[in-house]
């Protein structure tokens, strides 16, 4: 029996908050916008990408306010929350466009940035009072820690019984191989000591983050013992699984020490994200790295489909009771988005998409039952290559040129990050299903590639920041609510 | 007491009979009988192709044109010959203008011809875009946009309209996205002046027939003015309809008032009658003044949907309800 996410003083404390919002909203709504995705599934990017198409008023022609010239402008603004480190926008905009550009290194902890967005309502009454306002909430933070989100609902022995499950199949077998040998010389029955303890955990700990390192696996909770974060060597990160002990122990007992510290790691750790930032969401993207997961192979990609249903069973979505309102936030409109479809020609984009259904599917269908709109689009929140076609052997290949990032390689190249190349990755497979099957070759290679080079300047001297389809994913998202 | 009775009324239907056992057969011989699927367009968006001629007239028209010039040639040869007979010198001087008068119809005849060509790349253009639309199809998108880029290529006044959509459209990967951008940013600017221009149209054909003393002036003032302004919206938006072209663009409009009669599906027959009550109530030339404009209006709408080169889908489409404050507005302050 899965547990329920919160306690009865979280939704008090939700309701509470919610209340709060409606109160202050009825001058300036907020609209929460969830930016959902595992790790380097490009969250950063994406809201890099957002901030700065907003500030700029960027080259988005499918963004609905824009082209009607009914959105006059943004600012950033203080956060409400003093607590928590801002989104550093400009040091990740200055990366991308530096005189040799790179990614924002991967996000290690938690940060969140408002945007004030000045727009004329369409309607006729709210058009009546002159510009209105609309503050937008973003919350950036590692991917690994949405992987916690389902330990919520699971107990110790269940996780445990995962946990084990998966780390004695023989896929993970060399990773997992010297924290079975260390657990197997373990009685969790014996009296509880921390140094079994730690020592246990720094195996586990060694075993997930090898096994993030070999292969492209989604599904490695907990999510802090990979980024810990402050909590680094606190008791709340000091357990690992146990086997099932049938009969009753001590108090004293190793494992009822763990078990404790699991629950104090969800308690203290996981459920406040999750209360802080999840709970009260209006919007979710789900950014989806599809083409590392189609890199790593069928295992892989099967693991991003059970990582992805098991996280957004989460949240909270669905249509919202008028009457309820003030009290009830749930999350009307997900879009999904398969990211860095850049990295493909554009025409297989479609393919894309349907690989991106097929991997949501489960979840998509939860989301429309509660009531909630979904949309699926392959995006790049910014574009790194440009699309060209290539006559060989009598066909005509479309590639993708670009320029791979270093240590990238095909065929035995390694790329040293200077030399541009023309791609082509490869078909992807007509039927999303084929992905899943162990038998099927599938001969696919998408090199990751560096930002792009030389960027525009609008007539304002803004850079502009390339990108595919990331304007009908903001006209999603938030078109509606600037109606 | 009756003993109850049953008596069958029909023969019982042999079960056995309607029973069929299961076969199977090589795709090869099916007879495939699956209706094609066609992506709805809008019929109503799209005017009615004109029908062809049948045989009968084609000839009556073809031998009557032969007839005809037969007939002009000799008559022009019997000028000329006169005229050398008079005297040398005006013969030449005939001839010269004969000339000149021959070459200035080719021209003519050519300006014609472009301009019905004109008329049907207005109309495969909607096509397209329905279809690129439908099928979200780019390399289709693009093309109607490239076309439409030509055909805009020497207004002036959508110069900067033509530069964002030439800056946005190598950035986009969507059919629908790209036709799309250009009605939002090339129609959208002529949309409003087409309105503008059949407001005006209406606005003049309400006052006149308010003040003019006989019916026949009204209805040809509504005849003129409508002819009028179908000619200007159709080169507002690229048309530039000669003679002949023209001809078949009245043929279009006339059809399509006469398959929506001159109503938009979303527009209210009560929101009209209650605009053309209030006007009658002030003065029965009034009431007749705004029945007028609204024809010049729905003449106006007719002219839009035919000649405008893309459907409407992302602007709203011009509905006679938008027009008549305008009307009874003006009505109302010739009656104070």
């Amino acid at each position: 029996m899965p547990q329920n996410p919160t306690k009865i003083v979280d939704e008090l404390g939700i309701a509470l908050a919610n209340l709060a919002d409606a109160a202050t909203g009825s001058f300036t709504p907020t609209l929460r916008l969830g930016v959902t995705g595992l790790s380097r599934a490009g969250k950063t990017i994406f809201i890099t990408a957002l901030v700065h198409n907003l500030l700029t008023g960027g080259r988005l022609p499918g963004f609905t306010p824009l082209t009607e010239g009914r959105f006059i402008g943004a600012r950033l603004a203080e956060y409400p929350e003093a607590t928590i480190p801002r989104f550093a926008y400009e040091q990740h905009l200055e990366a991308l466009t530096a005189k040799t550009p790179y990614w924002p290194e991967s996000t290690r902890r938690i940060s969140q940035l408002r945007i004030v967005l000045k727009y004329q309502s369409a309607k006729w009454f709210s058009g009546m009072s002159g510009p209105s306002t609309l503050n937008l909430d973003i919350v950036d933070y590692p991917g690994e820690w949405l992987l916690d989100l389902p330990l919520l609902g699971l107990s110790f022995a269940e996780w445990s019984a995962e946990a084990l499950e998966r780390a004695n199949r023989p896929g993970s077998g060399r990773e997992a191989q010297p924290f079975l040998q260390l657990l197997e010389g373990i009685d969790p029955l014996k009296p509880a000591n921390d140094g079994d303890a730690e020592k246990l955990a720094l195996a586990f700990t060694d075993y997930l983050r090898r096994s993030r390192e070999h292969g492209a696996l989604s599904t490695l909770p907990p999510g802090r013992f990979l980024l810990p974060g402050d909590l680094e060597g606190s008791p709340a990160l000091t357990f690992a699984p146990l086997p099932a002990q049938g009969h009753s122990m001590r108090s004293t007992s190793l494992y009822a020490m763990l078990e404790h510290r699991y629950e104090a790691y969800k308690d203290q750790v996981v459920r406040p994200f999750f209360r802080d930032h999840f709970a009260r969401l209006d919007r979710q993207i789900v950014l989806v790295d599809t083409l590392r997961a189609l890199n790593a192979g069928p295992a892989a990609v099967a693991d991003l489909e059970t990582a992805l249903t098991s996280v957004l069973a989460c949240f909270r979505q669905g249509e919202t009771n008028v009457l309820l309102r003030p009290f009830v936030r749930k999350i009307d409109r997900i879009l999904f988005a398969a990211t860095k479809a850049d990295h493909v020609h554009h025409t297989s984009h479609d393919r894309l998409e349907s690989i991106l259904n097929r991997l949501v599917a489960n979840a998509t269908k939860r989301a429309r039952f509660a009531g909630a709109e979904t949309k699926s689009l392959a995006i790049a929140a910014i574009r790194a290559t440009h699309e060209g076609s290539i006559k060989e052997g009598g066909e005509t290949l479309p590639t993708i040129i670009g320029t791979p990032m270093k240590g990238e390689s095909l065929d035995g190249i390694t790329y040293d990050g200077k030399t541009e190349i023309a791609l082509f990755p490869g078909d992807l497979p007509a039927r999303p299903d084929s992905l899943f099957e162990d038998g099927a070759p599938v001969s696919l290679n998408f090199l990751r590639f560096v930002p792009p080079q030389k960027l525009d300047r609008n007539a304002e001297g803004d850079l502009v920041l390339p990108h595919v389809r990331f304007d009908r994913a903001l006209d999603f998202l938030i078109g509606d609510r600037l109606a | 007491m009756k003993r109850p009775i049953a008596r069958p009324t029909a023969v019982a239907a042999d079960d056995n009979a309607l029973v069929r056992a299961p076969r199977a057969f090589e795709p090869a011989k099916v007879e495939i009988v699956e209706p094609a699927f066609d992506p709805d367009l809008d019929e109503t968006l799209i005017a009615p192709p004109p029908r062809p001629m049948g045989w009968a007239a084609r000839a009556a028209w073809t031998a009557g044109g032969i007839l005809l010039s037969a007939g002009l040639a000799l008559a022009a040869d019997r000028l000329i010959s006169d005229l050398f007979a008079t005297n040398a010198w005006l013969g030449w001087a005939g001839l010269g203008v004969l000339g000149i008068f021959l070459v200035a119809v080719v021209i003519l005849a050519a300006r014609e011809v472009l301009a019905l060509r004109r008329l049907k790349v207005l109309d495969a253009l909607k096509r397209d875009a329905a279809l690129a639309t439908a099928e979200n199809d780019p390399d289709r998108a693009k093309g109607v946009v490239t076309s439409l880029e030509h055909i805009y290529a020497a207004r002036a006044d959508l110069a900067r309209a033509r530069q964002s959509v030439a800056d946005n459209v190598p950035h986009m990967f969507d059919g629908h996205e790209v036709v799309a951008l250009a009605e939002r940013t090339l129609m959208a600017p002529l949309d409003a002046r087409a309105k503008a221009l059949t407001a005006a149209s209406a606005r003049r054909v309400a006052l006149v027939t308010a003040v003019s003393p006989r019916a026949l002036v009204d209805i040809a003032f509504v005849i003129y003015e409508s002819i009028r302004l179908a000619g200007a919206i159709a080169a507002l938006y690229g048309a530039r309809p000669g003679f002949f072209g023209f001809w078949r663009l009245t043929g279009a409009i006339l059809a399509h008032l006469a398959v929506t009669g001159g109503l938009v599906l979303t527009d209210g027959i009560v929101e009209q009658l209650v605009g053309q009550g209030l006007a009658a109530k002030l003065s029965a030339r009034l009431g007749e003044g705004v029945v007028n404009g609204l024809m010049t209006v729905r003449v106006g709408i007719a002219a839009m949907r035919v000649v405008r080169p893309l459907p409407f889908e992302t602007q709203p489409q011009p509905m006679v309800r938008d027009f008549i404050p305008e009307l009874t507005k003006l009505t109302g302050d010739a009656a104070k």
